[in-house]
């Protein structure tokens, strides 16, 4: 009598661990699985012309729209303009053509920042053909 | 006697079968935060809240840090701009330049003159097509 109950006790203790270890395991699947990193980045999808190519470019410098990134501020087609007028302007051209190419000419001093602003409006408004240059010597 | 010794069997291949699991469960769980710190820490990107969030990632991305002063890494490991462009140009010639995309993660504070260094290894390379990295929110 004394073997038989023993026997039974080892069986149900076997039964109890194999149900904790199915929800041990049904957690660790459903935290691996809903953890998961939100993604936070964005891509900015911008043109580096080769250095052959930017000359080319400046030969018909009319049809592009040249936006010039400098530490103090941004030029539009030589024209003074805050972040403000530069959307403004940027989403009128966006009316017209979004796959007009834009220039956006960045000063080695101004920071990287700057650029993703001009990029971010660009992304905002709908322009999607954007080469990047820089200017030198800035 | 005979039907305890088949219950032991049976509970030993159940523990060997639990130890493979949790192996392999250790395994990708070590591996998925390990693909995550090749990326530089310190870097604070710019914000964009309008830009568009790629949905698949390419393996054959390459991103490149640019931190604070103006060091360029590829998976924390820092380079001139010489080693830059002989890794670019390898993987470009491998692969074909039009298919290689290539992130600059850069950070917002630094000078575009080191964005630049990588902008013209890329472009001397013949990879065109440039994703520039940044913040859809605070994080």
């Amino acid at each position: 009598m004394a073997r038989k109950r023993k026997k039974s006790e080892i069986h149900a203790g076997e039964l109890n661990l194999t149900a904790m270890i199915d929800v041990a395991f049904q957690l660790l699947s459903f935290f691996i699985i809903t953890v998961k990193p939100v993604d936070v980045v964005a891509n900015l999808n911008v043109f580096r012309p080769s250095p052959e190519k930017t000359n080319t470019q400046d030969a018909s410098p009319a049809k592009l729209i040249r936006i010039q990134v400098f530490p103090e501020g941004f030029v539009i087609n030589d024209r003074d303009v805050s972040v403000r007028q530069l959307e403004a302007l940027l989403v009128k051209l966006a009316e017209i053509d979004k796959n007009q190419t834009i220039l956006i000419m960045c000063a080695n001093a101004s920071p990287h920042e700057k650029l993703v602003e001009v990029l971010d409006i660009c992304a905002k408004v709908g322009l999607n053909n954007l080469s990047v240059v820089s200017s030198g010597g800035y | 006697m005979r039907r305890q010794k088949e219950e032991e069997y049976l509970s030993g291949n159940l523990t060997a079968m639990i130890d493979v699991v949790f192996q392999l469960i250790i395994f990708f769980v070590c591996t998925v935060s390990m693909q995550d710190k090749a990326n530089d820490e310190s870097i604070k990107m710019a914000m964009a809240p309008h830009g568009e969030v790629s949905k698949d990632k390419n393996p054959l991305e390459i991103t490149i840090d640019v931190n604070k002063s103006g060091v360029i890494s590829i998976s924390r490991q820092p380079m001139t701009e010489g080693t830059l462009y002989s890794v670019l140009s390898k993987v470009a010639a491998e692969y074909g330049a039009a298919n290689v995309p290539v992130i600059i993660r850069g950070d917002a504070k630094t000078k575009h003159g080191a964005v630049r260094t990588v902008m013209d290894a890329c472009a001397k390379a013949g990879i065109w097509k440039i994703k520039i990295s940044a913040l859809k929110e605070k994080g």
